[in-house]
């Protein structure tokens, strides 16, 4: 009588947990991962006045690059274009022109393989570089900035604002 | 034990470095018809990690980057720190085969530093209507 119970009771169990492994097995989990670009600002640059009527994010003047990180999560759908300043957006009344230069390099990559050819490769179109993003991964982008006053004429005190704006573009 | 060296200053840097980040997907979004005839609706979500930008600006644009009518909520949106954003777009049929770009642009506060500041902006291609 007592096998005959335990026998049964064992049948239940053993069911029980099959039953249990079949469900477990078939509850999928899902999860989808889109396809994005995520431009992240590591440094937004500072200028230095190394001399009157100059203003510069050069380090060795004392300024600081603006540095853009760019992450992509699939190949060949982006370019990212960094464009450097030609105006400021604010700033006081300045007394003459102001002439720009500036550049974006590619700072690192976090896939040398595949992404070293990244700053070869780059377009530049007056201050824009563009860049194809042809591998997954991050690209640090540094982008320099110079101001010099027309007439070697002083810029007047006050705060001085530009932008480097960084695109990216789906293909 | 190298290699573990190199993991934990490879996690201390990317802690130790807040970087600020601007986000949109999808990428290649679909037209898919409104509830309003005439009208086609697409929706966007947006991410907001740049602690220094509170709004951002959308755009529609054809294919040579000449803007294109379209109606959302607002066309700037105030998306606070770490916070995401979901809205529709609505086109016009009439311009369901033009649509090429959308974007969004950050606003940046006017600053009390001599400084460069970064405008970041990310343009999803709009997928034409029957194109896989």
């Amino acid at each position: 009588m007592f096998k005959t119970k335990f026998t049964i009771v064992a049948t239940a169990l053993l069911v029980t947990n099959l039953c249990g492994l079949a469900v477990a097995a078939q509850t999928p989990i899902n999860g989808t991962v889109q396809s994005r670009c995520i431009i992240q600002t590591d440094t937004a640059g500072t200028y230095a006045n190394p001399n009157a009527y100059t203003l510069t994010t050069s380090p060795t003047d004392g300024g600081e690059l603006a540095r853009i990180r760019v992450d992509v999560s699939l190949a060949n759908a982006y370019y990212v274009e960094i464009t450097a300043p030609t105006e400021f957006s604010s700033s006081p009344n300045l007394p003459d022109v102001v002439s720009w230069t500036g550049d974006t390099t590619v700072d690192a990559v976090s896939d040398a393989t595949n992404m070293g050819d990244y700053e070869t490769n780059k377009v530049e179109i007056g201050m824009k570089d563009r860049y194809d993003m042809t591998a997954t991964g991050s690209t640090w982008f540094k982008t320099s900035s110079v101001a010099t006053m027309g007439g070697s004429k002083a810029f007047p005190g006050g705060n001085y604002t530009s932008i480097v704006e960084a695109e990216c573009i789906a293909q | 034990m190298k290699k573990l060296i190199s993991i934990f200053v490879l996690a201390a840097f990317l802690i130790s470095n807040t970087a600020s980040a601007h986000e949109m997907v999808p990428t290649y979004p679909v037209l898919k018809q409104s509830y309003v005839d005439g009208l086609y609706v697409t929706t966007m979500t947006m991410f907001n990690k740049r602690p220094e930008v509170e709004y951002y600006e959308i755009g529609v644009y054809d294919s040579n980057w000449d803007p294109i009518d379209f109606v959302s909520n607002y066309k700037i949106w105030k998306i606070p720190y770490l916070s995401t954003v979901s809205f529709d777009i609505y086109l016009r049929a009439e311009d369901k085969y033009k649509v090429t770009y959308i974007c969004s642009r950050s606003k940046l506060r006017k600053s009390e530093k001599s400084r460069t500041a970064v405008s970041s902006r990310i343009c999803s291609k709009v997928k034409k209507i029957g194109e896989d």
